[in-house]
């Protein structure tokens, strides 16, 4: 599903986020990225869904060389992935169903798929009585899990999640992990960059540890240690 | 685009026009504004050129005839200009009435007693005639010269090419007073589209997270560019027919020899124009400020 080639990550200031990161990670796999802060986690999870570029190396995602991809081709790609990032990314001033309505929209879906499916999702996160509110009346936990919603509502192959829980208390993240979990076991490819160890111990799923941009670890049913 | 999308798209737009209140009042006036004077100098080249047709196709060509062709001859001439399909109102002038015209001062009269009785009167005889459009002039005049019996042909030649000439410097100067309004409300329109883009990044970042094509994402800035330039046309259109007359009037006084017409089928082209202006502007607004989407939000 995701297969990296010397891949490498100069940014234009000079800082090396990536070094020399070769890895591949099959369909269905469920992955935890670690590693201290600075160590090229985010850097590596952007240029899996083509928000940078590598300096050098190459990268298939789902077939696709996303290296040479040409700009126009990467909102097709982006429709294969869901991406959860940290700061919940949502639209105030819509709606909850709004919200996750927005990753059907934009694949042009017609608005009688659109309602069958957000209601489907809604009810998987367990918010199908919250779809009317709006962000802010929602707790961090419930927004996260929109955020969820809204990445699986066009069912990806994978995916992408940056420390989604790394705003919420430890009850709350265990839900949000659940629900990771849950659609795991549902065939998508899920990679989770965290800085929560307990959780990483407790799962035992494959940990891969990057340190200074490099693959230092890359461990099936690991723990969260990288020294 | 699917029916749902257009919809979609659509309530979008209207929904951030609400929401974009003050930027979207800017950008309407500064449309508004740009078309009104956009339409003023429309207006004043429009009727220059109305009046300019008016006064080539009122402009009377004369063939001078060979002093002491036969009257019998004259007559044949004339049935034949009276048959070329370009000219209107065939008369023929007799030496005595060109005499008769030429001395029109009753003090004067005494001369065509004196010198220009019956018999030695230098005059020729004269065809005029009307052109049926200004542009078959030029043909109309070789014609009448290659004819043995023509010694010249006259007409208002110089106020002719006077006429024509200030008509194109107005066009020059219309054209160029339209480019730079043009420009300068484009800049207008573009830099607001920006602020408003600014306003609704987290929006534009997340669409293209979730796998928004670059089109998907413009739509309904593009319906928000066509509609800033209707609203701005409507508003430019309204304060024009209010003011014409006063703009009319103004323009009268400035160049006193001009009748001003405003014919409805005048109006009803100009309002077009403005309109497909407007719209031209605001959608090139709002297409000039979304270039960039690919780098838009790698910030992130
Ligand atoms: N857009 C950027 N431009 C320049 N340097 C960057 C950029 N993004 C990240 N970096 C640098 O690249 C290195 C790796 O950053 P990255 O965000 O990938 O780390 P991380 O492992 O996600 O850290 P954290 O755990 O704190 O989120 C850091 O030194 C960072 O300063
Ligand atoms: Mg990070």
């Amino acid at each position: 599903m995701i297969e990296l080639q010397n891949v490498s990550k100069i940014y234009p200031n000079g800082v090396r986020a990536l070094n020399d990161v070769s890895l591949s990670i099959p369909a269905g796999d469920f992955v935890f990225l670690v590693g201290p802060s600075g160590a090229g986690k985010s850097t590596f999870l952007r240029i899996l869904f083509r928000e940078e570029i590598p300096t050098e190396g190459k990268v298939m995602v789902d077939g696709k060389d996303i290296v040479g991809m040409p700009d126009g081709r990467v909102p097709y790609l982006r429709r294969n992935l869901g991406i959860v990032l940290q700061d919940f990314q949502l639209l105030k001033r819509r709606t909850v169903a709004e919200n996750v309505a927005f990753g059907l929209r934009v694949i042009g879906a017609p608005e009688n798929v659109i309602n069958a499916r957000v209601q489907e999702t809604l009810e998987t996160v367990g918010l199908s009585h919250k779809r009317r509110m709006f962000p802010d009346e929602l707790s961090g936990g419930e927004q996260q899990r929109v955020c969820v919603a809204r990445a699986v509502v066009n069912n990806p192959l994978i995916l992408i999640t940056d420390e989604p829980t790394g705003n919420l208390d430890p009850m709350i993240s265990l839900e949000i992990m659940q629900l990771f979990l849950d659609i795991n076991a549902r065939g998508t490819t899920v990679i989770m960059a965290t800085h929560n160890h307990h959780l990483v111990n407790k799962l035992r799923k494959r940990v891969i540890a990057l340190v200074e941009g490099r693959l230092i670890k890359d461990e099936p049913g690991g723990t969260y240690a990288y020294e | 685009m699917g029916f749902d999308s257009l919809v979609f798209f659509c309530s979008e737009a209207l929904t951030n026009l609400r929401r974009a209140g003050v930027m979207t009042f800017v950008t309407v006036s500064t449309i508004a504004v740009a078309l009104l004077l956009m339409g003023t100098f429309l207006l004043a080249t429009m009727n220059m050129e109305f009046f300019l047709d008016r006064l080539q196709e009122e402009a009377m060509v004369t063939a001078f005839l060979v002093p002491g062709t036969a009257s019998d001859r004259v007559s044949a001439l004339k049935l034949q200009v009276t048959g070329f399909e370009e000219v209107s109102d065939v008369t023929v002038v007799t030496p005595e009435a060109a005499a008769r015209e030429l001395f029109t001062d009753p003090a004067d009269q005494n001369l065509l007693q004196i010198g220009l009785g019956e018999g030695n009167n230098p005059l020729p005889y004269t065809i005029r005639m009307k052109v049926r459009s200004a542009a078959d002039l030029p043909g109309l005049l070789a014609k009448l010269k290659a004819m043995p019996q023509v010694e010249s042909v006259g007409y208002g030649e110089e106020a002719f090419r006077q006429f024509q000439g200030l008509s194109q410097l107005l066009w020059i100067g219309s054209v160029l007073v339209i480019i730079l309004l043009g420009l300068s409300s484009l800049f207008i329109v573009y830099n607001t589209v920006r602020l408003t883009l600014f306003m609704r990044r987290e929006e534009v970042v997340i669409m293209k997270l979730v796998g928004a094509t670059n089109w998907f994402i413009r739509w309904p800035f593009i319906i928000e560019g066509f509609i800033h330039g209707l609203l701005g046309a409507a508003l430019a259109l309204v304060l024009l027919l209010f003011g014409a007359p006063f703009i009319m009037a103004r323009l009268a006084a400035l160049v006193p020899f001009f009748t001003f017409d405003l014919a409805a089928a005048h109006l009803f082209k100009l309002s077009i124009k403005l309109c497909l202006m407007g719209i031209v502007l605001g959608i090139s607004g709002s297409l000039l400020s979304l270039r960039d989407l690919n780098a838009f939000g790698r910030e992130m």
